[in-house]
């Protein structure tokens, strides 16, 4: 087990960037707290597995999809539904003072479901994690050029969902 | 181009939502516990092959290399037993099976006989030369009567 403070430091650092990643993946707040325990709790079992890694953030990342993955898939069909019904009522970005911008937030989080999971976990990483294809790919272990196509597809379906706010922005 | 990256940096700018602040103890709290129960409390969810290769672990990791001589000097007594073993075994085998001569075989040996027979006489005949029924003399009388003869 890694020393209390080695793992409230990795806590500290990275539990906000997991815990929105976890969120726009999952689209469930009680699923990311549960992944988010569980890539800890691993951690604290295997703190080799961190010491090893050159980068902690994409390391943990990577974790936290491997074990989103299983949890969907050990949900099957029953994440289905609550995906269809839940998704609106989600918000993956803080909170905002001014009612416009509020109303973008809203609406950027509820076009985030409307993209298939694969293309929302490239968007995520690309837009708010700042990786580069190659990183991305290295975390989704998938081709380079699959994640550029998958961000393409992505951005231009959020573009399209989110044209009326886009049109104010321009 | 240049719309898409505005529309993509105002994405970009956007700030993430924070983790309830409640979940860090819990949550850190949580991995403390699992860690210093495994591996015994994390047989959850796993698979019976697991969950005995992580106990027979706890067993053995403390003196491998006690394990490790014990379980060669098992290996050397059964190889020891089986090669003790065995070629009695294979004798006997041997011995049980029966003997086959092809006729070209036979031909052969029926030859060796001959040639010997020619080369040492016949065998009834030395048989007569020195009987074993005969009555037992001191040599010292044996010897005389071949200095008569």
């Amino acid at each position: 087990m890694p020393p209390d403070s080695e793992l409230e430091r990795l806590y500290d650092q990275h539990a906000t960037a997991l815990f929105a990643f976890l969120l726009n993946f999952t689209r469930d707040e009680e699923d990311s707290r549960e992944v988010l325990q569980e890539v800890f709790v691993r951690i604290a079992r295997q703190p080799e597995l961190i010491r090893t890694t050159r980068d902690e953030r994409s390391f943990l990342i990577r974790l936290a999809h491997n074990a989103a993955v299983d949890l969907m898939r050990r949900r099957g069909t029953r994440q289905q539904h609550h995906e269809q019904f839940g998704r609106e009522e989600l918000s993956i970005f803080a909170a905002a003072a001014d009612p416009d911008e509020a109303a973008f937030r809203a609406a950027l989080s509820t076009a985030l479901g409307e993209l298939p999971p694969d293309q929302r976990t490239v968007v995520h990483l690309k837009l708010w994690e700042g990786l580069t294809f190659v990183e991305i790919a290295g975390i989704l272990n998938l081709p380079p050029n699959t994640a550029a196509s998958r961000y393409r597809y992505g951005l231009d379906k959020l573009r399209d969902l989110l044209r009326p706010f886009y049109e104010e922005i321009k | 181009m240049n719309g898409e990256d505005q529309f993509e940096k105002r994405l970009q700018g956007l700030p993430p939502r924070p983790v309830p602040t409640s979940w860090r103890e819990g949550i850190l709290r949580s991995a403390r516990a699992e860690a210093v129960a495994a591996p015994g409390s994390t047989d959850r969810g796993q698979s019976p092959s697991r969950i005995l290769a992580a106990r027979l672990s706890g067993i053995l990791w403390p003196h491998p290399r006690a394990w490790a001589g014990l379980a060669a000097l098992w290996l050397v007594v059964l190889a020891l037993n089986l090669a003790a073993h065995d070629p009695a075994g294979a004798a006997q085998e041997m011995a049980d099976r029966p003997v086959r001569q092809s006729p070209e075989m036979r031909e052969l040996l029926k030859q060796q006989e001959q040639l010997l027979a020619e080369l040492v006489g016949p065998l009834g005949a030395r048989e007569a030369k020195h009987p074993d029924s005969a009555p037992h003399q001191p040599r010292s009388q044996i010897y005389l009567e071949s200095l008569n003869t």
